[in-house]
């Protein structure tokens, strides 16, 4: 009988607790994304017109393409 | 000292379009191999023969129809493709394709449009279903797969030419291994040339395909080609088919949208022709 009360009232503490937790802090909707993807992140200007970024797994060159994605 | 691996490579036309193979290591029979596997699968896929099986799946809606392995891949694939973009790349863009006029190879001139009767595509999960070896089209729907067949093939014969490969359908390739000089493949995107290591990448345009008003590229909100104010985009991910999606879908998002979804699915990426 003892070890249900126990039990009982550690359920009850658990859950108060984490309802004062969430309610606590809660999501901020304006935060900024994390990383910033929309401005400041290796975008340069592109000859052609418009915008080139090119992320960290990949690297330039100036060697001759031996393709490209303009086939078609 | 083993000898240096020679480079091979094969140019043909297939799909209506120019492709190339790379490969180190490898003989040149299976770049030949690999070109008649193109061919065999172009038969298939077209929507421009009776008699393909793609065809096929298009008339008889309503019904399951038997499909092969390769058909049955690149259907689900269609379903994943839909997915990925929220719905922008949708393979059951048929009856828009000919209500535009693209009823039949441009090089033969495109057909008579008949915009009037146009309507944004329907859900693709709601028209088009998929098991194993058979798919059923609800009446009413059409499926073009030209928008996700090219990377799909370069993806799949980079897995039989080796380690060391590029295969390029129509400008939608897939790079793997460290290329011949051991830095990675020389690949021009956009203005550049990047070097691609296990990358696909591919170009989505308004600019070719393109005849008066119109362009090949639907968007499935209105079912009509795209208005965006990005005219190309080209993108490297890490798959051909995933390159081929993501760049279609970051042309129809247009410039607002398009940086933060290319942050999210692509390792680099251009956008051409922004206002």
């Amino acid at each position: 009988m003892l070890l249900k009360a126990a039990a009982t009232v550690l359920t009850l503490a658990a859950t108060v607790a984490s309802a004062r937790y969430v309610t606590a802090h809660l999501k901020n909707p304006a935060a900024p994304l994390q990383p910033p993807v929309l401005a400041g992140n290796g975008s340069t200007a592109s000859a052609l017109g418009g915008q080139f970024t090119v992320g960290p797994s990949v690297h330039e060159s100036d060697v001759e393409p031996m393709t490209s994605t303009y086939a078609s | 000292m083993p000898p240096e691996a020679v480079l091979e490579s094969h140019h043909f036309e297939a799909l209506g379009t120019s492709c190339s193979l790379f490969a180190v290591g490898r003989p040149r029979a299976s770049l030949l191999a690999a070109e008649s596997w193109v061919l065999r699968l172009g038969d298939r896929f077209t929507r421009f023969a009776s008699d393909s099986e793609l065809s096929r799946l298009n008339a008889r809606t309503g019904e399951w129809v038997d499909i092969s392995g390769e058909m049955e891949e690149l259907l689900r694939e269609g379903l994943r493709a839909y997915e990925m973009s929220a719905g922008l790349v949708n393979v059951a863009v048929l009856p828009s394709m000919l209500a535009i006029g693209y009823s039949r190879p441009l090089v033969r001139g495109p057909g008579v449009a008949t915009l009037h009767a146009v309507e944004s595509l329907p859900r693709l999960g709601d028209v088009l279903e998929v098991h194993a070896g058979r798919a059923r089209l609800e009446s009413g729907a059409g499926i073009d797969l030209g928008g996700i067949a090219k990377g799909w093939m370069a993806d799949r014969l980079c897995e039989s030419l080796g380690p060391n490969a590029v295969a390029n359908i129509g400008g939608d390739l897939r790079a793997v291994g460290p290329g011949p000089r051991g830095e990675g493949w020389p690949v021009g995107v956009g203005d550049r040339t990047l070097l691609l290591r296990d990358h696909g990448a591919a170009t989505s345009s308004t600019r070719r395909r393109r005849w008066g008003d119109l362009h090949h590229l639907i968007d499935p909100r209105s079912g009509l080609p795209a208005r965006s104010a990005l005219e190309e985009v080209s993108v490297v991910a890490s798959s051909g088919f995933e390159a081929e999606v993501v760049a279609k879908t970051a042309l129809l998002l247009g410039p607002e949208f398009a940086p933060a979804y290319c942050a999210a699915h692509a390792m680099a990426w251009w956008l051409g022709g922004a206002a």
